[in-house]
């Protein structure tokens, strides 16, 4: 099983922004464009989502052969926007997953004490890993008692479907919130005292193949731009 | 040994609800206290007055002093009084910084600088006398309240305070994990260690605490000894607005009802739940963590989709109320919208004067009105409760019971998920048992 460092899957996931989402060197970046394509189902794989993977898989999959099926006028333009859609976006949902479901928060706070990250930008970054699945589990708690009194989509308060989702769901997160905070200040949290970490870090064998990799597909585009 | 000195605070936010008025209170070394009240009677904010959050994280107006050891905890950081006291907080989604098990016990010692040898010795110690080396690098997300709550109480322990305390520690609890509670907290009595807990649900603790407060609008109204506590009963307690001293197994309650008009439920895949509901009756429906009793409530909803009969309140209350005005929250469950209608509704469960009024500026026990009157408007006859009564004490549980027979005598059939038998015994007219 491979294990990633934290500062490495950060770096993975700004080599997927900027090449994949971001197009960088357009068709100048293959063949590094698919090998970074395929890269985050593989590290799901790692990390046993398979389910996500296989999910992902076949979204990306519709988009690239959406790419390719000859059609004519307006449908291929919707067809081109779907698959442009799908080809650049997948890959790096499919990475922040992985990222997000792989890290602790531990080791996700280790990883930026090494980088010499301040605790103000460290500290509200990592409760974001604990906040979106509370975000999550509120939110299917809001719709399951919206299916129950009969608020859909397709009623007639359509326009104030979003109203009535957003006030529980921002009324729930902002109690949970308080809550958090002030279980975290109880337990010393923002204290001057240096932290320890019991988690180790450090790079390995996978770390130095992953910066190659990013390396590399770097030094290629821009060789391949200026000749 | 840990002091209040003539100690006043108001919140800033609310002055009124649960101020403290010139408290006195030595509380020496060792010392197992329960401090207990009806809602908002101040017993909250004495462990946040101990634990620094009055006034550092809620404000408000404090005069006095609050001292641990003779240290002032309102003149120190909130990050020192950390290291003199661990704190077990009532709501076990929302008192962990981490994600995973090992990484949240950890965590209190790593803010402290401790060496990570110690906190790795220090963890394994926790997991050794608390017996939850299952519960270990485990998804904190994917655990049940009770699992939580235990390794709420571990992550406290790594940090070895010599002040424990807690506030409303079971609200979310069914009886088992209750009293496996217990067993956390005798085991840390047995340590010396002094505890402080704020409880409505007494029965667990008061056997076992060396002391009792009353609190009642921000003073001290009683002070029970050992011997006091022991000579207390249960009619006694009642006259003081607290909850029963007796642990009863809700699973053991008896009840039963003839046989009337009954729902039937479908058969589920995986569960055998029970197959008809008695209708006009409220019944009570009753088991150990993991007997399927979510599960229960969620196929009753799905099951019943089609017909539009049964509505539920939920736990958190809040998750169902969506607009910002109680009369708007019952016309959009109305097949038309009709005013007249939805006020003579709110009239029926005494709501007609909050009508204008924003759902979330409500106390609990409107807010589960409010829902109970959407039920009613949407037509719907069976009503289901998920633990209606967890967190109240003695008075609104009264209410909540005379709200559920109310209910019944306009007809509606009640079922109520509850590990409260007081509840039960105060208003339930048949019960199940659902068996894992």
């Amino acid at each position: 099983m491979i294990k990633l460092d934290p500062r490495t899957k950060l770096l993975l996931l700004l080599a997927e922004a900027v090449i994949v989402l971001g197009g960088l060197g357009g068709g100048n970046a293959e063949p590094f464009k698919t090998v970074f394509m395929a890269l985050p189902f593989l590290l799901l794989l790692t990390v046993k989502k398979y389910r996500t993977a296989v999910i992902g898989a076949v979204l990306l999959g519709l988009g690239l052969a959406a790419g390719h099926i000859p059609t004519e006028g307006r449908g291929a333009i919707v067809l081109l926007m779907c698959s442009g859609i799908l080809t650049r976006f997948v890959p790096s949902l499919m990475m922040g997953n992985y990222v997000m479901s792989s890290t602790r928060v531990s080791e996700f706070t280790a990883a930026m004490e090494r980088m010499h990250v301040t605790p103000k930008i460290t500290i509200p970054m990592a409760v974001m890993f604990r906040f979106f699945p509370t975000v999550k589990e509120e939110c299917s708690a809001i719709g399951e008692a919206m299916k129950m009194r009969d608020i859909r989509l397709g009623g007639s308060k359509v326009m104030q479907m979003a109203e009535y989702r957003l006030v529980p769901m921002m009324t729930c997160s902002v109690k949970i919130g308080e809550e958090l905070s002030a279980a975290a200040l109880t337990r010393g949290l923002g204290s001057p005292v240096k932290r320890t970490n019991v988690c180790r870090i450090g790079f390995r064998a996978a770390d130095i193949a992953m910066f190659l990799l990013c390396a590399a597909a770097l030094v290629w585009i821009i060789w391949r731009s200026v000749t | 040994m840990t002091e209040l000195r003539d100690v006043s605070f108001s919140y800033a936010a609310a002055p009124e609800k649960g101020c403290i008025k010139h408290m006195d209170l030595t509380v020496p070394d060792g010392q197992f206290l329960l401090l207990t009240g009806s809602s908002g009677c101040g017993k909250s904010t004495v462990i946040r007055l101990l634990n620094g959050l009055v006034p550092h994280f809620f404000e408000g107006e404090l005069s006095g002093d609050v001292l641990i050891d003779g240290r002032s905890v309102p003149k120190m950081e909130l990050y020192e009084t950390a290291a003199l006291q661990g704190t077990v907080f009532q709501n076990p989604r929302a008192q962990f910084f981490t994600v995973d098990t090992t990484g949240e016990l950890a965590f209190g010692c790593e803010n402290q600088g401790l060496p990570e040898n110690e906190i790795l010795s220090r963890i394994g110690r926790t997991v050794e006398r608390f017996r939850i080396s299952d519960l270990m690098d485990r998804n904190i997300f994917c655990m049940s309240g009770g699992e939580k709550q235990k390794i709420a109480c571990a992550s406290v322990d790594t940090l070895q305070p010599p002040l424990i305390l807690l506030d409303e520690p079971s609200a979310n609890l069914d009886y088992a994990s209750t009293m496996q509670l217990r067993e956390i907290i005798k085991l840390w009595k047995s340590e010396g260690r002094t505890i402080i807990a704020a409880e409505h649900r007494l029965f667990y603790l008061w056997d076992i605490a060396d002391r009792a407060l009353l609190i009642r609008d921000g003073a001290i109204a009683e002070d029970w000894s050992r011997a006091d506590m022991d000579a207390m009963t249960n009619e006694k307690l009642a006259e003081y607005g607290l909850r029963s001293i007796h642990d009863t197994d809700p699973v053991t309650i008896e009840r039963s009802c003839s046989r009337g008009e009954v729902f039937n439920v479908k058969p589920h895949k995986k569960f055998t739940f029970p197959a008809e509901i008695p209708l006009h009756e409220i019944t009570a429906v009753v088991g150990r963590n993991g007997a399927g009793k979510t599960t229960f409530l969620r196929h009753m909803c799905r099951s019943a989709r089609r017909s539009r009969r049964i509505f539920m309140v939920m736990q958190d209350v809040d998750h169902q109320l969506f607009t910002d005005s109680v009369l708007e929250e019952v016309l959009i469950s109305l097949a038309q919208e009709d005013e007249a209608k939805a006020r003579e509704i709110l009239r029926s469960l005494d709501l007609e004067d909050f009508a204008d009024r924003h759902p979330m500026s409500l106390s609990g026990g409107q807010k589960q009105r409010v829902a109970i009157a959407c039920a009613a408007a949407s037509g719907r006859d069976i009503l289901l409760f998920d633990e209606p009564t967890s967190g109240l004490d003695y008075e609104h549980m009264r209410q909540t019971a005379d709200l559920l027979r109310q209910l019944r005598e306009q007809g509606r059939t009640v079922l109520v998920v509850t590990h409260d038998s007081e509840l039960i015994e105060a208003c339930c007219t048949n019960i199940i048992r659902l068996e894992s």
